[in-house]
């Protein structure tokens, strides 16, 4: 993974074959190492490993292999291997990873190169540490050469080594004295620093894009511009599964500016000199649209019924996705038994970048240059190889910053790609395609609906004596990634993560997934399953403490004696908010996570007369292992807690007749700054591997608010959102 | 012909008169700081100020402009040394990036109008720009910031 993986003599440009780097390869011939004088100045630069390359001008170029969406792993991960390697920050330049080159693949994610999960850090840690590690070992040892001294009496300072004797040579000088009888040591038993030792990691430095999104000049997908370039949009099929059955484009080909209008397998492009023309082009389009979809029958309201009825049916087809001891026998032998229905409706990511793509097909169709920001250099490569039949090599990718993504941008065929490659092949020039926030919100990929029926047994001590989650919900993966599904299936991560409640522990435990009927279109979503499943669990966990005549924090204290780290956080957030000493307050607490993220929350809230809640101060203790970068941290998790608000209290897509029925902002409303509350944090300090910060301070929230809801009202919230109408029939 | 001022710069523009603004200072004017997010004037990542007011150009015709003081992100500085940009960095606000156009150009409006806002002043002006990352406590702290340093 990291580089090279034994050790191995060193040649310079030996590593970087690959051609989806943007950094140039140079000069290919092979300098004779043996020509170089010592101390002689050299063009070529110093590559160790794939990972990086340090330039005899001083600048050090150190790949980064995932996308950024607002994640900030744009920073943080170059700031691994930079810290390694020692180097100046102010030194690396960083070098976005745009081909689907499998050598700098996720490992979480069987090497596809795929950036979701909250998984960048955790899985990048130690191959960019070990590749940092690398190459200062090979610094020391030109320096030992050069000096005459055991490369063991050397240190380093950022970007600099320093003798015995307190002479000092700059990594830059030392690139130049060339790599005569160096090599590159084992990736895999190379020296790493102790943690004391670390300047970068742990300490915030500036993230390197804050200043050109504080000033305008970040380039998304959006804003590309190229010469000749048409710009598109597209009219789309009201409903899945729809195809244009007839297109009277006269009028919209009348439309000045309008340079053609292409017909695409689920809609119809209109291209032209501005996207203006395009728009003004589609609204005088005339389209009779098929009308034989079987999608034409899904309504919301009837889905959420039929996916409570499978919650409740005992005969109902389930795939078991975590179990432990044997809980059906526990809650059937159980003093007292419990059991609850939780509802969530469909969601939609709402990231303000529409979805946007710049194709340029070559000449003869056997190439393209894409400009797009997705989630996946290897889906996105594989879209345009399979929409224009063409090798995998003849794919050039520019990888643009996203304006957020949450999941959205994560699937094998990333359709708006797929648009913008057919329309520049149809006009033979370069054409950009934008989604109207309409477009995006009525074709949008939604979290998924989900029933889920929680049962329990407690003991006459009023401790939990088995635990039953039923999970009602389609299969995410099989739809938004079907070859995935064929490897995985029945097990989906992205539908179930968070039943697995894993951070307590539960002697007789089982989750099942009951795998019902998509009747939607579905994707990943910030926190996946755990954006629903932890709000069934933890309201769950409230109403069972209430059952037992508990206290909800001691009723779960005493499913975390085995994890001191969860109890910590546990009576952490207690301290924080004042929960024994609560009195009136409206507080409420959750304890869940992400992963292996685990974050404990407490929401204050007040309820109106007219139904709204609102969050009036949030308390969240995470442990998320290791942290790189503090700052980012805190702001992510603050980040991912507004998220969650935002999903607990408005945010719903209906569907009636397979056509969603929000179009915008104005109907499918996410949180503003004025519903926003003071939000505090405390991260644990853990000597424990990183394992992702961006997707922790959702799950926990939805909970917190609706067992607040209950403190200060004495009613359950058992249906998310929470949006006044139910608010009030709960009061009713 | 159009004629306005952008950004101190007299311009003058054959585009059909009425053309989203949005699409003109973007397309035409290949000024891309300014973002399209909703066209509904919902989300604020087209803001701009025309003659100091922050409005959302996604509901101006080019016409709507005629004559008057237009000024975008591009204008505000033309190295991001403005004190909400400063602030901005210093806080460390951004996420994704993709609003915060929008939020620093509302935010120099309500600075203009109201150079020492209190904390519900800014939360409540700065409702009109969403930040799907959830960035608000950060953008409260960098105007407080600016407000202090201007």
């Amino acid at each position: 993974m990291s580089g090279s993986s034994s050790s191995s003599t060193l040649s310079r440009r030996g590593f970087l074959k690959s051609t989806g780097l943007t950094f140039a390869l140079g000069a290919v011939g092979v300098t004779s190492v043996t020509a170089c004088a010592p101390g002689q100045a050299m063009a070529e630069p110093l590559d160790v490993n794939q990972w990086l390359s340090m330039g005899a001008d001083g600048v050090i170029k150190i790949v980064f292999p995932s996308t950024e969406m607002g994640q900030s792993s744009y920073s943080t991960l170059p700031q691994i291997l930079a810290e390694e390697l020692d180097a100046d920050w102010d030194q690396v330049q960083i070098q976005q990873l745009n081909a689907d080159d499998r050598r700098f693949g996720n490992p979480l994610f069987g090497g596809v190169l795929y950036t979701a999960g909250s998984t960048g850090v955790q899985a990048y840690y130690e191959p960019m540490r070990k590749a940092g590690a690398q190459a200062r070992d090979v610094l020391l040892q030109i320096a030992a050469r050069e000096w005459g001294v055991e490369k063991s009496t050397l240190l380093t300072e950022p970007s600099v080594v320093i003798g015995p004797d307190g002479r000092r040579f700059t990594y830059r000088e030392l690139v130049g004295f060339g790599i005569d009888g160096v090599t590159v040591p084992d990736a895999e038993t190379v020296a790493l620093k102790d943690r004391s030792e670390f300047r970068i990691i742990g300490h915030d430095l500036p993230r390197r894009d804050v200043l050109a999104k504080s000033t305008g000049r970040a380039e998304y997908a959006v804003d590309v511009d190229l010469p000749n370039m048409a710009h598109a949009t597209v009219l789309r099929a009201p409903v899945e599964g729809e195809r244009p059955v007839s297109i009277v484009d006269a009028d919209a080909r009348a439309v000045p500016g309008v340079i053609d209008v292409v017909a695409l397998p689920d809609g119809v492009a209109v291209v032209g000199e501005s996207l203006w023309a395009a728009l003004g082009g589609r609204s005088a389009l005339q389209v009779e649209w098929s009308i034989d979809s079987p999608a034409r029958n899904y309504n919301s309201e009837t889905t959420l019924e039929l996916y409570s009825e499978a919650a409740n049916d005992q005969n109902a087809e389930f795939a078991t996705w975590a179990e432990k001891g044997d809980a059906i026998q526990a809650i059937s032998e159980a003093e007292t038994t419990f059991s609850q229905l939780y509802l969530t409706d469909y969601a939609y990511h709402a990231q303000i970048e529409p979805m946007a793509s710049v194709a340029s097909v070559d000449e003869d169709d056997q190439g393209a240059e894409v400009w797009a920001g997705t989630q996946t250099q290897s889906w996105t490569a594989r879209t345009i190889a399979e929409t224009l039949g063409i090798p995998l090599e003849n794919v050039r990718l520019n990888m643009m910053t996203m304006g957020g993504s949450f999941g959205r941008r994560t699937a094998l065929m990333q359709n708006y790609v797929r648009d913008s490659v057919l329309c520049s092949k149809a006009v033979r020039r370069p054409v950009k395609v934008i989604w109207t926030r309409e477009d995006d919100v009525k074709n949008g990929t939604f979290r998924p609906a989900a029933a889920q029926k929680m049962e329990a047994g407690l003991t006459a001590d009023g401790k939990l004596d088995g635990w039953y989650h039923r999970v009602a919900t389609p299969t995410v993966i099989g739809f938004f990634n079907p070859v995935r599904w064929d490897a995985v299936r029945p097990n989906d991560v992205i539908s179930m993560r968070g039943a697995e409640s894993k951070f307590y522990g539960i002697k007789d435990f089982r989750a099942d997934h009951v795998i019902t009927e998509r009747q939607a279109r579905l994707a990943p979503y910030r926190g996946i399953g755990a954006a629903y499943t932890s709000f069934a669990a933890e309201a769950f966990m409230d109403e069972l403490a209430e059952q037992a005549g508990r206290d909800p924090l001691d009723f779960r204290l005493d499913l975390v004696e085995d994890n001191p780290r969860g109890r910590h956080l546990l009576e952490k957030v207690a301290e924080m908010s004042g929960w024994r000493t609560r009195g009136d307050r409206a507080l409420g607490l959750s304890f869940a996570g992400y992963s292996s993220s685990m974050a404990a929350g407490v929401a204050e809230i007040e309820v109106d007369d007219r139904g709204q809640i609102r969050v009036t101060k949030f308390w969240a203790a995470v442990d998320a292992g290791l942290i790189v970068s503090p700052d980012n941290s805190h702001n992510q998790i603050e980040g991912g807690i507004i998220f969650g608000i935002s999903s607990a209290l408005t945010e719903r897509i209906d569907i009636e007749n397979g056509e969603v029925v929000q179009n915008n902002y104005y109907d499918y409303s996410i949180a503003r700054a004025n519903q926003v509350p003071p939000i505090e944090i405390y991260m644990a300090d853990v000597d424990a591997p990183p394992v992702g910060v961006g997707e922790v301070g959702s799950p926990m929230v939805s909970a917190a608010i609706s067992n607040a809801f209950y403190f200060a009202k004495g009613q359950r919230l058992r249906h998310m959102p929470f949006t006044p109408d139910r608010v009030l029939q709960a009061l009713a | 012909m159009t004629k306005f001022t952008l950004n101190g710069q007299p311009v003058e523009l054959t585009n059909s008169k009425d053309e989203m603004l949005l699409l003109v200072l973007r397309d035409t004017l290949k000024l891309k700081g300014t973002k399209y997010g909703c066209g509904a004037a919902q989300c604020g990542a087209c803001t701009i100020h025309v003659d100091g007011t922050a409005m959302f150009s996604c509901q101006l015709a080019l016409e709507d402009v005629e004559g008057t003081d237009v000024t975008t992100i591009e204008g505000l500085s033309e190295d991001g040394s403005h004190p909400l940009q400063r602030a901005w960095v210093e806080e460390q606000v951004p996420q994704c990036g993709y609003c915060q156009s929008g939020q620093i150009m509302r935010a120099a409006a309500l600075l203009n109008d109201l150079p020492n806002p209190s904390r519900a002043d800014i939360e409540f002006y700065m409702s009109a720009s969403l930040c799907r990352c959830g960035t608000y406590n950060r953008i409260f702290k960098a105007v407080e910031r600016a407000a202090e340093d201007l």
